[in-house]
């Protein structure tokens, strides 16, 4: 039930949504934001669904994260000449002896796992994501990325914020900002943490920044209840609503004595809506409601109880786009405890790294892109595959893997407004720069942005002295990947 | 009229923003120019538009000019007319800035600005980074004349007249004066940060001299709390955080000594000219805890990992400089100089070479930790022995908690033996001699015990069976050839596999200690490995045998009452009484004060290097040297300073710190005082508190702000006159009464009609919460409390304590802050993760805000201990209760109705339940 002081502020919310659509709204929610006070006696519902600047073919996004910089070499960048030449030094012409993060490289060094050509488009990846391979007709390859650190920390939060410095709001965050959530019981931004921890750089990768706190990712997986969301043990369902009616009734008599209190106003609303959130989420949560199929698709019960365990975090972050949750960052591996055993930094044993992470990482992801297909959801969702950057084509000195390498690296997008069955852009042949149609991370952003419908120059937001945006001073959309 | 959709929400824009025209001053068309306008035209068309250069003919520096148009013939500028504009034409064709054309934002910008008549602000308008004149900011201190108003009853002082003033000429009345309840607790979580207990506000009540009010300002601004709370708001600016940051996100341990110091500025009401020249350059001098102000410097966040290649070792060193930069400017100086790394400054006259003489200025400053003596060295050493002396006891007393051995048990009663630490306690007996036989080891190797102690009751703290206290260890064999391993390791008082004995035998040996004179002893204390890094060779079957004379052995305690080392499960360990909860933190922080004690302190506060050579940077980019810069100041600023190239480290930061202390230098002054009133008001004068440049907002009332940064330099930069001239105001006592006048002419009550109640910090809440309860340590200063499980990986990993305990019932401000893992319950309540500067907190209200005070363990044991409090205090007839409970948490008893309602809640389910929505309550989290 909901009271007269919530129904009240819901009319206000009408109101307010129907006035301010598109980009008055966002122009608005900054104004409130900065001068909340001045728009008394009308909590702002930050949240409420807005318009974008344009129409945009996604509604939602997947950023699907594979935390400790996964070698695309390994993956999905076909590298016959680098066949060619294993075990020979990287040539002159492409750096010669070049001295890379950890320090000096050894020789030249194929892949561990055959490449063959998969689907339709005949697109060669490696067999080392088997199922995610099979897929390639779904999805739109970019080749040809670049990122401006070889460090993980800071890497990582280049692909979340576009800044490699920490302080600035998370993709997800400027895009609960601007667009608000499709749901009214549940966060518009959450992040789900890999089984075995979070990413490398935490919780600042689903950060509001300097963004107010509306816009925060929440912490939240199948195996991760949201923090302090259960009713307390020792206290009964009657009890709890006892307490809560003489709140609701203490905070109302305030709020009568101090008309046009939208303070008051918005922390009534508050307590109603994390009341709504404690039914709604457990639904949400409720894998058991999955038929037997659909559970075997992903994996939920497998043996493994990391890949167990990641394939539920897939079908959780299914049913949170189905229930308009608007952004949801899914991480695969987390912080490094010993290079390369649980994220994808496979610096001295890529082969038996990989072996370890690739079954991790691929049916249950190949599960989530087939399963958004067929339910019809990824008409307007998209799913974003990425990862901090890419690993060198040679073997580091003295050791069976490869050192980080930002100069080329590979994502992939599927789903809403994308092409299919495409690559776009290429690194050199041997897969150790970009050199056709060099795009960097802000391009990456601003195509995501693009997609829902919003501008990346126009999504700004006013922080010590400067109009900050999600892509910096830079980023152009990558119009090769629009369908 | 019909527009297009994208004009309209220009117009749309502008009409919103002008319904802040009596906020700010701020939203009509000249706004719109300064804001929008004037930065695209003085940055981008001015170097050539100019009325010296006038390329093209066209000169665009006053309005009456610019239409005038240029020697082409074609009209730039049509006002109403974005159509008919050549201006327009040319920066959307992208001729125009040639190479680099406008972004589209600034495109529709310019149309909308022509469409509603191209009004400028200002003429002429300057090219960026000459306009320095144009900055309000950088004028000289004025000293106004306090204005004539009308309501001569009441204003107090000059405050209230420049606010009285600005208020008449809108023909709004200040709303009445608040009542004392509400006052007590306005000014008693403003400058302490925490509620005014019950006797506090019935004194205040009950109070009948005329300066009261006074007295109760007095009063708090003498009390060590006020420290605490505005020490925050300063660590806030600071960014301030107890960890590198990053990947690796390591905890910065011995970061404290600043924050203290910090806390005993504002306590001692250090002046700011000092207060300035410790946090730059407190290193060269400066004593106690003043040497740890340099902390400032190196207060940000640092990444530390390795990397091979110079670029990226270069990159992350200029990313280290720019954090001191941008946080010594926007601090001390409200000024975004970082915005000119890779350019002049857009919008303020600050051009590129200026960031880098900076730069040079800061050349030596590194991230790393210095020697310090915090303490003089006798005091610490004394200290030291008397906490090794309590430590002793309240061992002792722990040890006491452990069960009885029962040699002669057939079934297990006590845990596996431990390769750490083992106790085997057992009645009290006299004895010269304890035995140590070991029948066989976890693995069949020769045993290992790396100190075997002997203690009894009569001796509190003391190891009678150490080679100290004249006792003699023998054995039955030792472990050949290795020197790591000899009996006398057994007794000497030094740990770990490196200082033990091993047995001569694979799984047996006995190992003897031999007392100076005969003792009632009670326990033998023994183990493996303390280090904790080996657990071979343990002894899993053994016996302890005593006797007073060689030869009459008698059996003490043995393993044959312990779990076998990998049998089904220990025993259930009984529940740890308040007791010993009380003992074991005690102990911990005992332990962390000895080690702390046993050697003078590293501080995290900052390496001074011989400075490098400083070179401007072209687009910031390390890979693109130029010209060698020199130290120097901001070149706008008068009067300046500049050094040598080859001027040595210390002096360059001195001279930075002298320029920022000197009186001339108008901006330290302003953006201070601007800070207190902020604090004290909930928003600023200026409301972009660590910019006051040309986009920043323009002050509300700037006469004010000048007459208060004038008492401000008056004072020797002393802040406690200003809290006391800020808060003795009319404008500060008013009521938060809303009046229709008021709230039409100016509902964000920009010019101070009434007091804006306010949602209180994080740590305000967490602070009010314990102290309300009856559970708020006043302990002050030293290491911070961590509520994160200990952990060694090489990469930090937070995991919040599952519980915490009264180790962590401090003030927030002393909670260890790692940056970006905020605090599991008071976090959401916008706390800032440190990552960057935080000159105003956003005051945002959200759900998972709702449950963390509703559902929290945390808050469930305060309301718990608040309830007891009450009980305490009064018994437990309801009403009583009741009544105590809202004087407690809200300073006010309840009203009838309330008054019903909570006794059914209390009758139906408990006090705790009351104080659990107490708690909760609007009102308990408002300064009102």
């Amino acid at each position: 039930m909901i009271s007269p002081t919530g129904l009240d502020w819901l009319d206000r919310r009408r109101f307010l949504g129907s006035f301010s659509s598109g980009l008055g709204a966002i122009a608005l929610s900054w104004m409130l934001q900065n001068d909340q006070r001045s728009v008394a006696a009308a909590p702002f519902d930050p949240l409420a669904p807005r318009a974008p600047h344009f129409p945009g073919r996604a509604k939602r996004v997947i950023h699907l994260f594979c935390v400790g910089a996964v070698s695309h070499l390994d993956t999905w960048d076909y590298k016959p000449k680098l066949i060619q030449m294993h075990g020979r030094p990287l040539p002159d012409s492409h750096g010669g002896k070049v001295v890379t993060f950890q320090g000096e490289n050894g020789n030249l060094a194929q892949s561990p796992w055959k490449f063959r050509p998969k689907g339709k488009c005949g697109k060669h990846v490696s067999d080392l994501l088997p199922r995610l391979g099979d897929l390639v007709d779904d999805m739109c390859f970019i080749h040809s990325l670049t990122s401006r650190t070889n460090t993980h920390g800071p890497g990582e939060i280049y692909m979340s914020t576009g800044f490699t410095r920490e302080g600035a709001p998370s993709m997800g965050a400027w895009v609960s900002y601007a667009l608000g959530t499709l749901n009214h019981d549940l966060p518009a931004f959450v992040a789900i943490p890999d089984p075995r921890g979070v990413p490398q750089q935490g919780p600042v990768n689903w950060s509001n920044g300097f963004l107010p706190a509306y816009s925060q990712g929440t912490a939240w997986g199948a195996d991760r209840p949201i923090e302090h969301l259960a009713r307390p043990a020792g206290i009964d369902a009657e009890a709890d609503r006892r307490a809560a009616s003489f709140l609701r009734e203490l905070n109302q008599v305030n709020l009568a004595q101090s008309p046009g209190d939208s303070d008051l106003a918005a922390r009534i609303a508050a307590y109603e809506l994390a009341g709504r959130m404690q039914t709604s989420a457990p639904e949400a949560g409720d894998l058991a409601a999955e038929s037997p199929a659909t559970r075997a698709l992903y994996g939920v019960d497998d043996v493994n109880p990391i890949k167990a365990g990641f394939a539920r975090n897939c079908l959780f972050a299914r049913r949170l786009i189905e229930r308009g949750v608007r952004f949801v960052t899914l991480y695969n591996g987390a912080f490094a405890m010993g290079e390369g055993v649980q994220n994808w930094d496979g610096h001295q044993r890529i082969k038996s790294d990989y072996e370890r992470h690739g079954p991790v990482l691929d049916q249950p992801a190949a599960a989530l892109l087939v399963d958004l297909k067929a339910r019809g959801l990824l008409d307007d969702t998209l799913l974003v595959w990425t990862t901090e950057f890419g690993r060198m084509p040679t073997f580091q000195k003295g050791a069976q893997g490869r050192d980080h390498n930002p100069k080329g690296f590979t994502a992939w997008m599927a789903g809403a407004g994308v092409k299919r069955g495409t690559s776009f852009g290429a690194t050199d042949e041997l897969g150790y720069q970009a050199v056709e149609n060099v795009v960097d991370v802000h391009d990456f952003h601003a195509t995501v942005l693009h997609l829902l419908g919003l501008d990346h120059t126009k999504l700004t937001f006013r922080h010590n002295g400067a109009d900050r945006r999600l892509t910096d001073v830079a980023g152009k959309v990558i119009s090769g990947l629009l369908a | 009229m019909l527009l297009p959709r994208r004009l309209m929400w220009c117009l749309v824009g502008l009409a919103v923003l002008a319904g802040g025209v009596a906020k700010g001053g701020d939203g009509d068309g000249a706004g719109f120019f300064r804001r929008e306008i004037a930065p695209i035209l003085a940055s981008r068309c001015l170097s050539c538009h100019s009325s010296d250069r006038k390329k093209g003919g066209l000169d665009l520096t006053t309005r009456a000019v610019a239409l005038a148009g240029g020697s082409s013939g074609e009209l730039a500028i049509v006002p109403g007319k974005p159509a008919e504009s050549e201006l327009l034409a040319k920066v959307e064709s992208g001729e125009m800035p040639p190479k680099n054309p406008l972004a589209k934002g600034q495109i529709e910008a310019i149309r909308a600005w022509i469409a509603t008549g191209a009004v400028y602000d200002r003429e002429p308008l300057k090219p960026a980074s000459a306009d320095a004149g144009a900055l309000w900011s950088l004028r000289p201190i004025a000293r106004p004349t306090p204005p004539p108003v009308k309501n001569g009853s009441w204003p107090r002082s000059a405050v209230d007249r420049f606010i009285l003033a600005r208020l008449e000429s809108e023909a709004i009345e200040p709303a009445p004066e608040a009542d004392r309840r509400v006052l007590i607790r306005r000014a008693t979580l403003d400058l302490t940060g925490l509620p005014p207990s019950p006797g506090e506000i019935q004194a205040f009540l009950a109070d009948p001299r005329p300066d009261a009010y006074e007295r109760l300002i007095d009063r708090l601004l003498a009390s060590p709390r006020h420290g605490e709370r505005w020490g925050r708001h300063w660590l806030d600016v600071a960014r301030f955080g107890e960890s590198h940051g990053y990947e690796t996100n390591m905890p910065r341990y011995n970061a404290w000594p600043y924050r203290d110091y910090v806390i005993q500025a504002f306590n001692h009401d250090l002046p700011y000219p000092e207060f300035i020249r410790d946090q730059i350059a407190g290193d060269a001098g400066a004593l106690g805890l003043a040497s740890a102000a340099t902390g400032f410097l190196v207060a940000g966040t640092h990444d530390g990992v390795g990397n091979a290649t110079p670029e990226g070792m270069l990159q992350q060193r200029m990313d280290d400089l720019d954090d001191v930069i941008a946080a010594t400017c926007s601090t001390f100086l409200g000024l975004t100089v970082q915005c000119a790394r890779c350019h002049d400054h857009k919008f303020d006259p600050i051009p590129q070479r200026d960031y880098y003489a900076l730069q040079a200025v800061f050349a030596g400053v590194k991230h790393g930790e210095r020697v310090l003596s915090l303490i003089p060295d006798q005091d610490r050493l004394a200290e030291l022995e008397q906490v090794n002396r309590e430590l002793g006891r309240v061992e002792d007393s722990l040890d006491g908690f452990e069960p009885l051995a029962q040699p002669l048990a057939s079934r297990p009663t006590r845990a596996a033996v431990d390769a750490v630490h083992d106790i085997d306690r057992f009645e009290p007996v006299r004895a010269r001699f304890i035995r140590f036989q070991i029948m066989s080891t976890n693995d069949g190797s020769e045993p290992c015990l790396d100190e075997l102690e002997v203690r009894g009751p009569d001796q509190p703290g003391v190891n009678l069976g150490s080679a100290a206290q004249g006792a003699k260890a023998s054995a039955s064999s030792a472990y050949a050839g290795d020197p790591r391993h000899q009996i006398g390791h057994l007794n000497d008082g030094r740990e770990s596999n490196e200082r033990s004995w091993i047995s001569g035998e694979k799984g047996k040996g006995w190992a003897r200690i031999e007392l100076a004179a005969p003792a009632r002893i009670d326990r033998v204390i023994w183990s493996r490995d303390r280090a904790g890094v080996y657990r071979d060779r343990l002894a899993v079957s053994y016996r302890i045998e005593v006797a007073l004379d060689a030869g009459q052995w008698r059996v003490v305690a043995s393993s044959a009452d312990r779990v076998r080392d990998g049998a089904t499960t220990n025993p259930p360990s009984p529940a740890v009484s308040r007791e010993a909860q009380a003992l074991l933190d005690r102990r911990s922080w005992l332990r962390e004060r000895s080690k702390r004690l046993a050697r003078p302190d590293s501080v995290y506060s900052g390496i001074f290097d011989t400075p490098t050579p400083t070179r401007l940077l072209a687009r910031g980019d390390p890979a693109q040297p130029k010209d060698l810069v020199a130290p120097a100041s901001l070149s706008v600023v008068s009067p300046r300073f500049s050094l040598d190239q080859s001027s040595p480290e210390p002096a360059r930061r001195r001279a930075l710190a002298a320029w920022l202390a000197d009186p001339r230098n108008p901006l330290p002054s302003r953006v201070l005082a601007n800070r207190v009133w902020q604090y004290h008001m909930g928003r600023g004068l200026v409301s972009t508190p660590n910019d006051f440049g040309a986009l920043g907002s323009p002050p509300t009332h700037p006469e004010l702000l000048d007459w208060l940064a004038g008492e401000l330099v008056r004072n020797g930069g002393r802040l406690k006159p200003l809290h006391r001239l800020i808060m003795l105001s009319s404008t500060y006592r008013q009521a938060s009464a809303v009046s229709a006048r008021g709230q039409a002419r100016d509902s964000g009550a920009l010019l101070r009609w009434r007091y804006e109640p306010r949602r209180l910090e994080a740590e305000a809440i967490r602070d009010a919460m314990l102290f309300t309860s009856g559970e708020l340590r006043s302990t002050i200063g030293g290491p911070s409390y961590s509520i994160w499980e200990p952990n060694t990986n090489y990469v930090a990993v937070y995991n919040p304590l599952k519980h915490l305990g009264p180790g962590t019932f401090r003030r927030m401000v002393y909670q260890l802050r790692p940056r970006s893992r905020l605090d599991g319950t008071f976090g959401v309540f916008d706390c800032p993760d440190a990552a960057q500067t935080t000159p105003n907190r956003t005051v945002s209200t959200t759900a998972p805000q709702a449950l963390a005070l509703w559902n929290s363990e945390f808050v469930l044991e305060r309301a718990a201990a608040l309830a007891e409090r009450a009980r305490r205090e009064v018994g437990g007839e309801p009403r009583e209760v009741v009544s105590r409970l809202f004087l407690i948490t809200l300073g006010r008893a309840p009203t009838t109705s309330e008054e019903a309602g909570a006794v059914a809640l209390i009758e139906h389910d408990s006090p705790a339940a009351l104080g659990r929505v107490l708690y909760n309550s609007s009102e308990f989290l408002t300064l009102p």
